[in-house]
């Protein structure tokens, strides 16, 4: 009975994928795949329906389908065109099926439907778990991305590190920015850090209490930390949440806080002298001009 | 396990190097004041390099002896704090706030120098 069904399937293959090819032609007007060339779309879809009929034929063997959905993910083609391709595929084969058969018994019905459910559905899920581990994979990759982006320390002079912080700051970043910041301070034996938070969109107090921690910490190692990029909404956001900064320098931008820095590292910069006069003779314009 | 306390000059340094626990911290803390009474040190480091607990108790030993030394005279920088043990004392909620720090045994000499100004 299995057999028979898949028999007939098999040889009215034809009309079904001509019936399909349709369907699925229209489908391509409605959204999704409108961007795609109507040479390729065809091949495409003949290629699927081959796909669909020698998974049928070898009794759902996945060899044929791993490489059809390596290759479709490898392109990007989006994963409603293969749910939808399957659904219309199953409509239109037992529309085929119950057409060829003249015998309207429920129970035999039912067993169609659930055969063709067969053919169907382990294609299914193994197209949809190839997605989903290939989604996984491009989420966990953006994640390092981000990780490696999240905290960078940037040692600008002897002693004096630059934090620059962009983005919300939430509890699992925070507790990476102090690692990092810490280590970073052992490595670069830096005496003042700088964090920079210019690109924080919103300080509330828990980003607040992070930062605290994360300059307390440094401290305790020995190293100053200044704060600087407030912007005036931020400043705004402090007072009115009742922050106490009072206890950590701050300063309005990184200038400020970098000539911060340079005082307490007992260092200046000094403006070259001649630098006027080197260029005024490099032009031949002598100083009575 | 007692701790040694060296002395250079009108410093007196303090390398710990093993694990500090409760008797220990206090035996050091009554040596450490003695040894200043003894010595008239003006200034200690002490250095937390090998050291990779700190808890709360200890903690509060080594605030005590920086305002104890204090009281007598000597100035106190703890230096080295690794940075796990900076981040347990953050998130025990101890700040140690009026302890002056340092990076290394080099830097605390240093700020000693510059705050006791000699």
């Amino acid at each position: 009975m299995n057999r028979d069904l898949r028999n007939i399937a098999i040889e009215n293959s034809d009309d079904i994928i001509h019936e399909w090819l349709k369907e699925i032609n229209l489908l391509k007007n409605v959204n999704y795949t409108m961007d795609i060339s109507d040479k390729l779309y065809e091949s495409n879809n003949k290629e699927f329906v081959n796909v669909i009929f020698s998974s049928i034929r070898e009794n759902g063997s996945t060899m044929v389908v791993e490489e059809f959905s390596k290759k479709i993910i490898h392109l990007g083609w989006p994963l409603s065109y293969i749910t939808d391709g399957l659904l219309v595929f199953r409509k239109v084969t037992l529309n085929t099926i119950l057409n060829k058969l003249e015998e309207v018994d429920p129970a035999f019905i039912a067993s169609v439907l659930s055969n063709v459910d067969s053919w169907v559905e382990p294609i299914i899920r193994h197209l949809v778990n190839e997605y989903s581990v290939s989604w996984e994979h491009i989420v966990s990759l953006q994640r390092i991305a981000l990780q490696e982006l999240s905290a960078p320390l940037i040692p600008v002079m002897d002693n004096i590190t630059i934090m620059p912080l962009i983005g919300t700051i939430d509890t699992e970043r925070a507790k990476f920015i102090m690692e990092n910041l810490l280590e970073g301070v052992m490595r670069h034996n830096a005496e003042v850090v700088l964090i920079d938070i210019t690109g924080v969109p919103v300080v509330d107090t828990m980003v607040a209490h992070h930062l605290f921690q994360a300059t307390e910490a440094v401290r305790l190692l020995g190293a100053k930390c200044i704060l600087v990029g407030i912007r005036p909404e931020i400043a705004q956001t402090i007072v009115n949440l009742g922050i106490n900064f009072s206890q950590l320098p701050t300063k309005s931008t990184l200038k400020k806080g970098f000539m911060l820095a340079l005082e307490i590292t007992n260092k200046s910069i000094v403006e070259m002298d001649n630098k006027s006069q080197y260029f005024n003779e490099i032009l031949g314009i002598s100083k009575e001009d | 396990m007692r701790i040694p306390i060296l002395k250079l000059h009108n410093y007196l340094l303090i390398s710990i190097q093993t694990e500090l626990d409760d008797h220990t911290a206090i035996q050091f803390q009554e040596d450490l004041l003695g040894e200043i009474h003894k010595t008239e040190a003006t200034g200690v480091v002490i250095d937390l390099t090998s050291v990779d607990v700190i808890d709360s108790f200890i903690a509060k030993v080594l605030g005590d002896v920086v305002s104890m030394s204090d009281l007598m005279g000597a100035k106190v920088v703890l230096t080295g704090i690794q940075p796990a043990v900076a981040m347990t004392l953050i998130e025990l909620g101890i700040h140690l706030q009026n302890v002056p720090t340092a990076l290394d045994l080099e830097q605390g000499l240093l700020k000693l120098h510059q705050e006791l100004g000699e």
